[in-house]
């Protein structure tokens, strides 16, 4: 070391430098969020599950293209874009019963938002900010593995990289459309869930058992009960209004449905979905609105 | 210039009555904000954070409207809530950083600001460890650190020395006092009277939602009595002063005398005659334990600033 060298205590000074907008507190949580959702900057053990799924999620993406390409002439009918989100729709289902409430659940349990809200900022915002951060994640989730197979499939096509990727400019504004119906019912969901329990595991199980009970309460009435308006059931599998929707976008048929076994149309699973975020959103807002 | 002022500030929680009527003017300074259990404390901090709306009245902070500019009043406060609020899954750096960035600093000057006030709260060896591993004492000085890492003109401390140990209480203390030395000035909310002495220039105290002192602390009210120690025999100056209609009473080289207009100037004369030595002369001032305790209209008034 230099003999002129010296240790240069600065200390705790006060602040003289640029202070951002509302925006970029509001980019603060975003950030905050995906920081809890992925685990980052956490013990090893808070990463296992976000990333156990995300790795799962490319997994698909690579064995279906890996499929395309060693046994494309074998198996003439790969999965479809829509049929893909089958494939992956239950990683997504996952993913937001995991990330919904690791986003709302320890700020109130660890009595932060009194922190949050000594800040330039308001409740609605905070809000705001975490339902950014869940819905950028999800798209994240479901878009890149999307991104990945379709430009895949566009390599591996006989007809050229560029002249696939004309073919399919369809896809650029079906597969985003149906991943937010997708994260808006799913998303939704396990926010209102998260409101009101305080373990994030907790959350998560009760949210994956709504779900799940209602999908298969709804198709049980809707299949063997025989009574006036037994139909209306099934507008409460909620789960299926965002693969109704995909089979409308993509003009498909990707499975057994019950909303279609009902005899509804696809539109009424899409006024569900609105209704799903607009009642999630009242709830978590009247959990919210008098807290810290 | 005004730290904060409330005019007419009722809040009611359904039937219960939190503050009545509260109407205060506070300046510039470290403001002790003193009270027992349920007396208010925490409402008023509230709604002067704008976390809770009031009933009615009008809340300034720092000169900005509470209810109309709240963020702008945000912007300017740092907060030390009484109850929990670390997230004990992250470092105490990363979560200090993000209390900055959420004030507005920018990210990579979060992360400076973040460790100088670690640093400040002495605990720059430990910035790094995860919350979860921090004692209570640990967890204190985090909160402060905190509430004054975007670098506010006032903080607010809700029970700062709460569950502190006589060591970790002395080092809080200290570090508020401190604070004054960065232009921060201090809302400091206790029952422990002796914190607000050790660390306060100014008290406001609450009793049942009513303010019930707001002034000066070495201003409190005075008892009416001036107090006087003697070298000489008290003996003939007493005399002197009873003649001339004070009532005077003798206890050794002591020498208490009701305090009344012109009074010192007697009891100059009356020295200046018998040629007595004094060895001091004060005006006996409320305590505030005594402020603190008193109860009915005969108290002494405080002090007019």
């Amino acid at each position: 070391m230099s003999e002129e060298a010296i240790i240069v205590d600065r200390g705790y000074r006060p602040y003289e430098g640029a202070r951002g907008t509302l925006r970029s507190s509001m980019w603060a949580i975003v950030k905050d969020g995906y920081r809890r959702a992925l685990g980052l900057r956490r013990r090893a053990w808070s990463k296992v599950m976000p990333w156990g799924l995300i790795a799962l999620m490319l997994m698909i993406t690579f064995v279906v293209i890996a499929v395309a390409w060693f046994a494309g002439d074998l198996i003439p009918d790969l999965p479809s874009y829509a049929e893909y989100f089958d494939l992956t729709s239950q990683l997504g289902l996952l993913f937001v019963a995991l990330t919904g409430p690791l986003l709302l659940v320890p700020d109130r349990v660890n009595g932060v938002l009194a922190v949050y809200m000594s800040r330039p900022l308001r409740m609605v915002d905070y809000l705001l900010a975490k339902t950014a951060a869940l819905v950028s994640l999800m798209l994240t989730f479901y878009l890149v593995p999307q991104a990945i197979l379709h430009l895949g499939l566009a390599g591996l096509s006989d007809d050229g990289f560029f002249t696939y990727l004309g073919e399919n400019l369809d896809v650029l504004w079906k597969v985003p459309v149906v991943a937010l119906a997708y994260i808006a019912t799913h998303g939704s969901i396990a926010f209102a869930v998260s409101a009101f329990l305080g373990k994030s595991g907790l959350a998560s199980g009760l949210y994956l058992g709504f779900v799940i009970i209602t999908n298969n309460v709804a198709g049980l009435i809707v299949g063997s009960a025989n009574f006036i308006g037994a139909k209306y059931a099934a507008l409460f599998a909620i789960e299926q209004h965002p693969r109704y929707v995909r089979d409308w976008v993509f003009d498909s048929n990707a499975g057994f449905l019950i909303m279609e076994d009902a005899g509804f149309d696809a539109w009424v699973s899409a006024v569900c979905i609105l209704f799903v975020v607009a009642g999630s959103a009242l709830i978590v807002w009247r959990q919210y609105r008098k807290l810290p | 210039m005004t730290l904060f002022s409330v005019d007419n500030l009722t809040h009611n929680y359904g039937e219960i009555q939190a503050l009545t009527d509260v109407t205060l003017a506070v300046p510039d300074g470290a403001i002790g904000l003193v009270g027992a259990n349920g007396a208010g404390k925490s409402t008023l901090i509230k709604i002067l954070l704008g976390l809770l709306t009031p009933t009615s009245g009008e809340v300034e902070v720092l000169g900005e409207n509470v209810r109309t500019h709240v963020r702008e009043a945000r912007a300017r406060v740092g907060y030390m809530p009484e109850g929990d609020c670390l997230p004990v899954d992250q470092s105490a750096s990363d979560f200090v950083a993000y209390a900055a960035e959420l004030a507005g600093v920018p990210a990579k000057a979060a992360r400076r600001r973040a460790s100088e006030s670690l640093a400040l709260v002495g605990l720059g060896e430990e910035r790094f460890r995860y919350l979860k591993d921090f004692s209570t004492g640990m967890f204190q000085r985090v909160k402060l650190a905190q509430a004054i890492v975007h670098d506010p003109r006032v903080v607010f401390l809700d029970e700062p020395t709460a569950g502190l140990d006589p060591e970790g209480r002395e080092q809080m203390l200290e570090l508020v006092n401190r604070l004054s030395d960065y232009n921060i000035s201090v809302i400091f909310s206790t029952h422990i009277l002796s914190d607000i002495e050790r660390t306060c220039d100014w008290v406001v105290l609450l009793d049942n939602g009513r303010v019930k002192r707001n002034s000066p602390l070495d201003r409190l009210g005075s008892h009416g009595v001036v107090q006087l120690e003697l070298i000489d025999d008290p003996q003939s100056t007493a005399e002197i002063l009873r003649s001339r209609g004070l009532t005077v009473t003798v206890n050794g080289f002591r020498m208490s005398i009701p305090s009344a207009d012109g009074v010192t100037t007697m009891i100059r004369d009356a020295f200046a005659e018998t040629g007595t030595g004094i060895r001091s002369m004060t005006e006996t001032q409320v305590t505030l334990e005594e402020a603190f305790f008193a109860v009915g209209p005969d108290f002494p008034p405080p002090v007019p600033t």
